[in-house]
């Protein structure tokens, strides 16, 4: 079984947004409260400030604070090593976004991050928090795939509905390979410059393995103990990409 | 020991004031959120994700916590001087638990799909799947207590085992909802294995003050009080309640200071705290009720000044704890923006009207003052 994981370089990262856009079209998200989102900020102060950015998905952790936290185990990590919500369970207690120390979770149940608020203009079905002019997946709450329900919480799900499907022993979904690419999540498939990877990181001989062996691959507040499966790469040198609040771990 | 007439008119306000503000705090609150859902809060997934409503609930289960310990110092301790107000405590200590719960109840996505997901997923290793247990078992085992010394039995060992059941249960369950916090490594406001302590200590606070003000409420005054009330009053229960509080208010400035001198990332939300006028009222109002009590004068009064003071202090802690942005915290300083919404201070509202107007209804109808014959 594999141990899904996605590997992220900041020196190839522009900042476009391209897989904030794909993602919020793949699973129906609502304006402002992306799976995945571009985190944009300034370093530095006058008359050397720099705008940075930083892409953060959810980090699908081995150690998720996310589910140990979750009373109904509504919060759940699959075989392969995915962090999934079944909505059919989840009270909507709020302690899993709390608990996650990198703030990627939603409750949609509340006032629109973005004005207008759009749910007002497609206004959900039954349950469903709102009804998007376009569709993406099939309805799949068990894995949160799909539009989010009121009263639950929502996370990335590394488009759980692609990967899954995957032919077993794949080591690496990569979006230019024809065979694969139906399988690979939208923010990976999308990315223009190439900055992102995703494949199993239990098989050493996957590029996602290599990468993060070979250019020291490090992960988001690895000190909370979370353990991502995310990894980003820094690069070296002076004017080297940084991940927030790892600088001091960064490669000189 | 006989029991005393009941019923004066302080009493009857209180119901009445509590009736009030249960149909006043229904009505708005129920029709907003029928209306809006939770936009009507002012919580938010990019800001605050527990607000007042979880205030409420801190602050009523905790004070339900509070009121088992003072009513098992004569029930479980022996210390027979604080019979008297032993039932009433009982019975208000799940009141209160019923007042937090429906505060809670009104801030979760489904609590309903709560009553069957806990029992049939539930995670062992989450506080609040503990906590949910432990005060469900105690809603359980205080009812039935109630009910033995209602019918009179006070001493034989199933009451009294019933008792100690029920204190140990709330104090764990007490310990759980500070572990839920204390857990939280990635909040440092929160982190730390004491906090279950703290939580208990301060349980006993606003515990000993619903328990002071009830009871000054139920005869009107000392001078109305029968012999056995007045003594307590005057006696052993100001000196308890005066040190308790010292130690507590000791606590909170060390907490205030360790979190004001320490440089480590997500402290710095000390220093808004501190700079808040709220704290200072805190403060203010701590440490007039511990002089007031020192002097065993206008004790519903320190007793008002202590739950006043420590919903506050609830209230810096929770949302205290979240004002820092996680993740974003690594280089935004920023803090985040929370005031909290007509509907959440409606559900504060319904969270005292229900805690005043069932203890008023109790002493009406079920002899709060009641204590063992012998």
């Amino acid at each position: 079984m594999a141990k899904w994981g996605m590997v992220i370089d900041l020196e190839k990262c522009t900042g476009c947004q391209a897989c904030s856009t794909a993602c919020q079209m793949e699973n129906s998200r609502l304006p402002g409260e992306n799976y995945q989102d571009v985190l944009y900020y300034t370093e530095g102060r006058q008359p050397t400030p720099q705008l940075k950015w930083f892409p953060r998905p959810c980090m699908h952790c081995e150690e998720p604070s996310c589910m140990h936290v979750c009373p109904t185990k509504a919060t759940y990590k699959t075989e392969d090593g995915v962090v999934l919500i079944d909505w059919d369970k989840c009270i909507g207690c709020k302690y899993c976004m709390i608990a996650c120390p990198y703030g990627v979770r939603f409750y949609t149940d509340e006032k629109a991050l973005i004005e207008p608020n759009i749910k007002q203009v497609f206004k959900g079905d039954g349950d469903l928090s709102w009804n998007p002019p376009y569709k993406g997946p099939q309805q799949d709450p068990k894995h949160g795939v799909g539009i989010q329900p009121n009263g639950v919480v929502s996370k990335c799900n590394f488009c759980y509905h692609k990967i899954s499907k995957a032919p077993k022993g794949t080591a690496d979904l990569d979006e230019s390979n024809p065979e694969l690419v139906e399988y690979v999540p939208a923010c990976v498939r999308t990315c223009a410059p190439k900055a992102r990877y995703f494949g199993d990181l239990d098989n050493p001989n996957s590029q996602v393995s290599r990468l993060i062996s070979d250019k020291q691959g490090t992960r988001l507040l690895d000190h909370t103990g979370n353990k991502p499966q995310v990894y980003y790469l820094t690069g070296g040198g002076a004017a080297a990409a940084a991940v927030p609040g790892t600088r001091a771990n960064k490669k000189a | 020991m006989a029991t005393q007439t009941h019923g004066s008119g302080a009493v009857t306000a209180v119901m009445m004031a509590g009736l009030a503000g249960l149909v006043i705090s229904l009505a708005i609150a129920f029709t907003n959120l029928v209306s809006g859902g939770h936009s009507a809060f002012n919580t938010g997934s990019d800001g605050v994700s527990w607000g007042l409503p979880v205030v409420n609930y801190v602050f009523f289960a905790l004070t339900s916590t509070g009121l088992t310990l003072v009513a098992s110092v004569a029930m479980t301790f022996g210390n027979k001087a604080w019979y008297p107000i032993a039932k009433r405590c009982v019975w208000l200590s799940l009141v209160t638990l019923v007042a937090g719960f429906a505060s809670l109840a009104m801030e979760l996505g489904h609590p309903f799909r709560m009553l069957w997901a806990i029992p049939l997923n539930a995670q062992l290793v989450s506080q609040l799947n503990w906590m949910g247990i432990f005060y469900a078992v105690f809603l359980v085992l205080g009812i039935l207590k109630f009910m033995r010394i209602h019918g009179g039995d006070w001493n034989s060992s199933g009451s009294k085992q019933i008792g100690l059941a029920a204190l140990v249960t709330e104090l764990l369950a007490g310990g759980m909802l500070g572990m839920a916090f204390g857990a939280m490594a990635m909040r440092p406001m929160w982190y730390g294995n004491l906090v279950p302590l703290y939580f208990i200590l301060t349980a006993a606070c606003t515990g000993g003050a619903f328990a002071v003000l009830v009871t000054c409420l139920s005869y009107g005054g000392p001078d109305n009080m029968p012999e056995p009330v007045r003594k307590l009053m005057q006696g052993s229960l100001p000196m308890a309640f005066a040190a308790l509080l010292g130690l507590t208010i000791l606590v909170i400035g060390y907490r205030t200071v360790i979190g004001l001198w320490s440089n480590a990332d997500g402290l710095q939300v000390w220093d808004a705290v501190v700079a808040s006028p709220w704290y200072w009222v805190e403060a203010a109002l701590l440490i007039g009720a511990f002089f007031l009590l020192l002097q065993r004068k206008a004790l519903a009064v320190a007793a008002v000044m202590v739950i006043g003071g420590f919903f506050i202090d609830r209230y810096d802690f929770v949302i205290g704890g979240q004002l820092l942005p996680l993740f974003k915290g690594s280089w935004v300083p920023d803090l985040i923006a929370y005031t909290p919404s007509t509907t959440e201070w409606m559900l504060t509202l319904l969270a005292f009207s229900i805690a005043f107007f069932g203890w008023a209804l109790g002493e009406k109808m079920l002899k709060l003052d009641a204590a063992p014959q012998d």
